[in-house]
């Protein structure tokens, strides 16, 4: 079911061509929007909130993404589904690189499928152990949480996440690593490492050092007592458990 | 005769009466009126505020303002918060230092947010300005104890040394000493963010004590209860005031000591710090809750009935940071007690776990906005959220200036009706005209876009994550919000027709950021060449992207306008754009 719009816009015209040509986008000539002006969603009003609600909800069914939960089951839509802006709408008179058409996509590679294979890419970051930066919470105030409090306080209570236990990126336990070299400092995640190997592949490709290459740098660590030891001589989680900071020198002889 | 009158104003009298213009907006306009008020007004601006470092150059700041004595830069773009911005990007401040160093001898404050601050960079500060007042790092990072050594020693006359939220390699403690005893003219100290050993807190106890002006002090986590007392006792002046740990066990004459320290502070107005709180120390605080107007309990890892017993003593509160183990009971509880409340924000305690582990929902905020009529400014972190709440609170809060909501989970819909949540935000862009800033989640469709453009006129910042269905969405916004001024997108189905549609917006808007979106590298290589006065950055680690087809989408994209062109010092994983800028590195 559509339902009229009732956004009382001004009225400039739109201005829509069909092909994107860069030379013309100063000549574009004002035509009648093509298709139906209605956006299917009704203005909200105010009143009792219940009200409203069901008033959406109802005509919600057929237009709204049916997930039901997490995760990536966004329905997506392809481009003529997608409702058609008021004619009315206001489209700056400036420069267009394309113009808004409400012609079909018919490419073959639309960007919403591309995304949709690269979404699990996009979502499952961290080696498959969650997303990057969600939830915004400032590493500032990660770090607190998980440092557990020494003595004392018996009154806290810990997040499930010192234990070890549940959720995704949970320890964000990020040091620095350095080349000798660069005089940039990277930083990186060693929670989704398990392994020296996995680690060291990822040096490799952050500082972009070849395979060919791999050979002429070793990977050193300062520890907690200052001392700066060889990475490969102790066990992982020894150097998991006792290391400060990373880098990357190159080995003599 | 009269027209003659009115442009013979000797420029001293016009300086005069632009002296007394201290807002940027103002300014800007006075200087729009004709070459001659330009002229003037730039001769006597004395603060300038850069939103975006690499926006103008410092050279062109120093060329069109000469007698700067104050200036704000801001670097990296918000979502390095997060984690989004690799290592390395940029928004050093090396170069600005250095070029100010030799143009404004006088220059007297600095102030930083999100750029690399190296200890060269302090080291030039503490020699080049002799007058120097004011430094603040905020979430700034780069810099070791030793650079704050040398601030500490050369500047004679600083009032002003905040270093809230930034990353301190710790060297030694003991620059603090480095305070000259001739030093008293300290007024804000902020040294929250250092780690165990880098305070030397005899040095911080003579500083205090020779500082009759100290109104604000912000202790670090290493300074313990029993040192409080101490502290506060030397500077019963104190208006604000960061607690280091507040844990000990408990001893009556510790918390008698502490007690009484605190009730002589007839001045204090704002707390924080509470690092690993023991509750029963609370009470320590009443003497001075009456008067309290802002609260930062947001480290305190205390439960809700201890939050509630300290909050009810706090009527006058209008500024509570606090973590979800306040609850909705907590939330109810402040709902009742503290009518002039401005701003909540109630940060998770477990982001990373799937369960809740308290309960705080959507009914905490609701309260909040039922009882605290004055509320403005809203963070708020939780697991679940409904329509039906969003609309009444924005019915009943339509003051708001600032509303950010996280619901933990990406794409969670109404937990009642199952439906996107695009009717609740809906009503909060519609009800509260004045909103500046607001930040979306849970599930949502284009549709949630539509509203946010056609009400939301005032709308500055919007941030946006795993929403909309297509680019119809963006459209909307960058079509509809007249006022964007920074707009940060991740993980969404936009692609290149809204962005390139828009194209002149953009200019318009101080930044985008869009990170595992589905903008081609095609598209940004068009937006590059045709925009002159945009820079488009196209940041991948992996590999170069014009190693892929062109219409495979980049992975994160930093669009920013500038005048100065593009920037110099990209790192090897940041591709430029601009024509002029050659791709391969």
């Amino acid at each position: 079911m559509e339902l009229q719009l009732g956004l009382a816009l001004p009225p400039p015209p739109l201005i829509p061509i069909e092909t994107f040509d860069l030379n013309s986008y100063g000549n574009y000539e004002t035509r009648e929007a093509l298709g139906s002006n209605a956006l299917s969603w009704p203005l909200l009003k105010l009143g009792p909130a219940d009200n409203d609600i069901n008033n959406i909800h109802h005509h919600n069914s057929s237009s709204s993404s049916s997930s039901s939960g997490g995760g990536a089951g966004c329905k997506k839509r392809s481009f003529d589904e997608a409702p058609f802006f008021d004619e009315k709408r206001n489209v700056p008179k400036t420069l267009h690189l394309l113009l808004w058409t409400n012609q079909p996509n018919d490419e073959d590679d639309d960007p919403s499928n591309v995304l949709h294979e690269n979404s699990s890419s996009a979502i499952f970051k961290n080696d498959g152990e969650g997303l990057v930066g969600w939830p915004p919470v400032k590493t500032w105030r990660k770090k607190v949480h998980h440092q557990i409090p020494n003595g004392g306080a018996e009154n806290n209570r810990l997040p499930a996440v010192e234990n070890g236990i549940g959720g995704r990126a949970s320890k964000s336990t990020y040091v620095k690593v350095k080349m000798e070299g660069v005089p940039i400092t990277r930083k990186i995640d060693l929670s989704v490492h398990h392994s020296f190997e996995g680690l060291t592949n990822t040096l490799m490709r952050m500082f972009g050092i070849s395979d060919g290459n791999r050979k002429i740098f070793k990977l050193t660590y300062q520890d907690r007592e200052g001392d700066w030891l060889l990475a490969e001589d102790v066990p992982w989680r020894t150097f998991i458990r006792s290391l400060k900071c990373l880098k990357l020198i190159r080995s003599r002889g | 005769m009269q027209k003659e009158m009115a442009y013979s104003f000797p420029d001293e009298v016009l300086k005069h009466v632009f002296s007394f213009i201290q807002s940027d907006k103002d300014r800007n306009a006075v200087s729009l009126v004709c070459k001659s008020w330009y002229e003037i007004e730039r001769w006597c601006r004395r603060k300038v505020f850069i939103g975006n470092c690499y926006a103008v150059s410092p050279r062109m700041v120093i060329r069109r303002f000469p007698e700067v004595r104050s200036i704000e830069l801001k670097g990296k773009p918000h979502f390095a918060d997060f984690n989004l911005v690799p290592d390395g990007w940029g928004g050093y401040v090396l170069q600005w230092i250095a070029e100010m160093a030799g143009a404004y001898p006088w220059l007297g404050e600095i102030r930083l947010k999100r750029m690399v601050v190296t200890d060269e960079s302090l080291e030039l500060i503490a020699k080049s300005f002799k007058n120097f007042k004011v430094l603040v790092l905020f979430s700034c990072e780069g810099f070791s104890t030793d650079g704050l050594a040398a601030i500490a020693a050369s500047c004679k006359n600083l009032r002003e040394l905040d270093l809230r939220e930034s990353e301190v390699d710790d060297l030694s403690g003991h620059w603090l000493a480095q305070f000259p005893e001739t030093c008293t003219s300290l007024v804000s100290l902020n040294i929250s963010c250092l780690g165990s050993d880098e305070v030397s807190f005899s040095a911080l106890e003579r500083l205090v004590d020779r500082c009759p002006n100290l109104r604000s002090l912000q202790l670090n986590r290493a300074v313990t209860l029993d040192k409080i007392a101490n502290i506060l006792r030397r500077a019963p002046q104190l208006v604000d005031f960061g607690t280091g740990n507040y844990a000990a066990e408990l001893q009556p004459d510790v918390f008698s000591n502490l007690a009484g320290a605190f009730s002589s502070c007839k001045e204090l107005k704002s707390l924080s710090g509470f690092w690993d709180v023991v509750p029963a120390y609370l009470p320590a605080l009443y003497s001075i809750c009456p008067r309290l107007t802002s609260l930062n309990l947001s480290y305190a890892t205390i439960q809700s009935p201890d939050l509630i017993k300290l909050v009810s003593h706090c009527p006058r509160l209008q500024r509570l940071l606090v973590l979800d183990y306040v609850e909705d009971s907590g939330l109810e509880e402040l709902a009742s007690s503290c009518k002039d409340l401005q701003e909540l924000r109630v940060f998770p305690s477990d982001p990373f776990g799937v369960e809740p582990n308290v309960s705080l929902t959507e009914q905490g905020l609701v309260a909040v906005s039922l009882g605290c009529p004055k509320l403005q400014s809203v963070l708020y972190f939780c697991r679940r959220m409904s329509n039906a709440a969003l609309v009444t609170i924005a019915q009943n809060c339509p003051n708001l200036t600032r509303f950010r909501l996280c619901i933990i989970e990406p794409k969670t819909p109404d937990y009642l009706t199952l439906d996107p949540l695009d009717a609740g935000f809906g009503a909060i862009v519609e009800h509260c005209k004045d909103l500046r800033r607001l930040s979306l989640s849970g599930l949502l469709t284009d549709h949630v876009f539509e509203y946010i453009g056609t009400y939301g006129k005032k709308l500055e910042m919007l941030s946006v994550a795993f929403a909309g269905d297509s680019d119809l969405g963006l459209h909307h916004v960058l079509s509809g919000c007249e006022s964007l001024r920074k707009l940060e997108i991740r993980d969404c189905p936009f692609g290149d027709k809204a962005l390139l549609a828009n194209a002149a917006k953009l200019e318009t808007m101080r930044s985008l950021w869009m990170s595992s979106c589905a903008v081609s590298f095609g598209a940004c290589k068009l937006l590059g060449q045709k925009m002159p006065k945009l820079n488009v950055e196209v940041i991948d680690e992996t590999e170069p992207p014009d190693s892929r087809p062109e219409s495979y989408p980049v992975d994160k994209l930093y669009i920013y306008r500038s005048v100065a062109g593009p920037r110099f010092d990209m790192p090897p994983f940041v591709w430029s754009m601009d024509e002029a800028v050659k791709i391969l590195h």
